[in-house]
């Protein structure tokens, strides 16, 4: 089992690129921002309203995803363009070891930016909140929500890896990624959209036991950002895989780990047979 | 046992047959030098061993188990120079050999195998600095890494200089003698009769000849070259009758010497009839057939083996050069000629 010892190697050769510093004061620079526009000095400060409504929306959803796409991207591309993977693969490694190495080490660097990037601005609101300048700041919350950002990181990373592995070239890999990135980002809701549309005009739906509102919300769940939004929104709310919305939930956390499973794999499938 | 065993072994590409109906046998504990000229096939041959290229047709067992089957299992046991490879820019030295002895599940101490390739101080600096010739003695350490059984090293001293060549042949016969079967590539000839028990000699995807040294040498024919000092005594008449002779296919003349190609028995024949002819011959001595001479028989001539090929004809080296790299090395006191290396 040589999937850590991958991990491992790909993570410190992760952290130690110039890209890591930048994302990290990329990441504490716009929180700190956030927390200055949505909640001034001296007025009501709200942990939750300032996660779900700024930094949500702003940095998590959009950014975070692009900056898993262009952490993952190179992973086997890469190391295949420059020859570093004929290293790799003279040692006892399997392809799939190298696969899932990279997602796992890759995941955990990109996570560790994360992590990093939202504690250095949480540790001055809470200086803030401690001397009274701001009302009650929610550890809690805010660290739970980072864990959110990280698990769509990851999500991204897995994605990006697999169009890497399948992609005999950089620049594949990097169309292969960025499309990912612009159809779940910006295209999702139309195109489901028009494809639900079509298929209840075409009466396909009608037959299945399920409702089209309900295919409409698995649809929307499927797609892992606003899975992410759902979860992280009902854990600032005290929901989490409770209440009404439970099955929802329940399927955006199975949607999160189908797409961080079946890109690496369906990667996995075309690599492992390719001539390197 | 056999360390490497490829049975009718087809590789084609999507415009070219890289390789063609191989047969290779590789025996456990010999050191096997794979030879041919650029785009002979001998890289593909490496990667199919090492399950990076499958082949089109045919099998290829490493260690008596299936490349791409049990890949994993043969790399366990495989030590690995590869060709054209690079390193991780931003690790250093220790951590990529760290990083090998962990993914071999060896227990060997880092240091000591980049002390045993010459990088032990410059161990913690990032690979990204390194020097072609440091990334490759990098590698080795790589390779080294947990005793392997098989060691497979695809052209291993590209970016050395001539004392780190030695070094790497001094690493192969080390390997050698702990027993360890070695498998490498060059087209440096000298190179591999310096360290090989056996020589295969690849061309155009076949595999030509495949002998030991010296039984190579043997079937690309019995001649050896006389090299006869003649100051200026020898007239054009003094030649015509060497040509003349039986046996002597070749004369050339070459300031104050005669270069006499010649069957094995026709040395005495030749300066006799030199004397004949009252040319004063002051020194005389033969040089065996070098493996380049060998090498461009076997890959550019019209028949493997035939022995058409004039051994003589050009850039003729002493074989006793063979450690053509040693610095200080002053071989033969008859070796004055310097020699170009082919594709250096």
């Amino acid at each position: 089992m040589s999937l850590p010892a991958i991990a491992e190697k790909d993570f410190q050769d992760t952290v130690r690129s110039r890209g890591m510093l930048i994302l990290v004061a990329l990441f504490s620079l716009l929180v700190a921002v956030f927390a200055y526009v949505f909640a001034p000095p001296g007025e009501q400060f709200a942990t939750e309203f300032l996660l779900s409504a700024a930094v949500g929306p702003f940095l998590v959803t959009t950014l975070v995803p692009l900056v898993g796409v262009v952490v993952g991207y190179n992973a086997v591309s890469g190391e295949r363009e420059s020859g570093s993977l004929k290293l790799l693969l003279s040692l006892p490694h399997s392809r799939a070891d190298v696969v899932f190495g990279k997602v796992a080490g890759r995941g955990a660097a990109l996570s560790l930016a994360v992590f990093a990037g939202f504690l250095l601005p949480a540790v001055v609101l809470f200086a803030l909140a401690q001397l009274g300048y701001i009302q009650a700041f929610n550890v809690g919350s805010y660290l739970g929500y980072t864990v959110f950002a990280a698990v769509l990181g990851v999500v991204f990373v897995a994605i990006a890896v697999g169009c890497s592995a399948a992609a005999r070239t950089q620049r594949q890999a990097l169309i292969g990624g960025v499309a990912t990135y612009v159809l779940f980002v910006m295209l999702w809701g139309a195109i489901t959209g028009r494809f639900l549309g079509a298929a209840g005009d075409a009466g396909l739906i009608g037959p299945l036991p399920v409702s089209q509102q309900q295919i409409s919300v698995f649809l929307q769940v499927a797609n892992p950002i606003t899975g992410v939004e759902l979860l992280s929104n009902a854990f600032l709310g005290g929901q989490l895989l409770s209440g009404e919305a439970v099955n929802q939930q329940i399927s955006a956390v199975s949607m999160l780990v189908f797409w961080t499973i079946a890109p690496p794999l369906a990667g996995l499938w075309k690599f492992d047979t390719d001539d390197l | 046992m056999t360390a490497i065993e490829l049975r009718g072994v087809t590789k084609e590409f999507a415009d070219v047959t890289a390789v063609r109906d191989l047969d290779l046998t590789v025996e456990e504990g010999e050191v096997y030098g794979f030879l041919g000229p650029n785009g002979a096939g001998k890289s593909t041959t490496i990667d199919m061993v090492l399950d990076l290229v499958r082949p089109t047709a045919g099998t290829v067992r490493v260690l008596e188990q299936d490349a791409t089957a049990d890949g994993v299992a043969i790399r366990q046991r495989t030590g690995v120079l590869p060709d054209g490879f690079s390193v991780y820019d931003r690790l250093t030295g220790r951590q990529h050999v760290e990083f090998a002895v962990r993914s071999k599940e060896a227990d060997d101490d880092p240091d000591a195998l980049l002390d045993r390739v010459g990088l032990l101080d410059d161990a913690g600096r990032t690979a990204g600095g390194y020097s072609k010739g440091m990334r490759q003695r990098l590698a080795l350490a790589m390779a080294l890494a947990g005793d392997p059984d098989l060691l497979i090293l695809d052209e291993p001293s590209s970016g050395l200089d001539p004392a780190g060549a030695k070094e790497m042949r001094e690493i192969v016969r080390a390997e050698a003698d702990r027993g360890a079967t070695v498998f490498f590539s060059s087209h440096i000839l000298e190179q591999v009769e310096a360290v090989c028990d056996r020589v295969g000699i690849l061309r155009e995807g076949d595999l030509v000849a495949e002998d030991s040294v010296a039984g190579l040498r043997e079937a690309v024919g019995g001649e050896e070259t006389l090299e006869i000092a003649v100051g200026d005594d020898a007239d054009a008449d003094a030649v015509a009758a060497v040509r003349d002779l039986d046996g002597v296919s070749r004369v050339d003349r070459d300031g104050d010497a005669l270069v006499v190609s010649c069957a094995d028995g026709a040395k005495t024949r030749v300066i006799g009839a030199l004397e004949d002819a009252g040319v004063a011959v002051a020194d005389f001595h033969t040089r065996e057939a070098s493996l380049e001479d060998l090498f461009l028989a076997y890959t550019e001539g019209d028949a493997p083996g035939a022995g058409g090929e004039d051994p003589g004809e050009e850039g003729v080296d002493d074989t006793d050069e063979a450690d053509a790299g040693d610095i200080g090395d002053t071989g033969d006191a008859d070796d004055t000629d310097e020699h170009e290396e082919v594709g250096r």
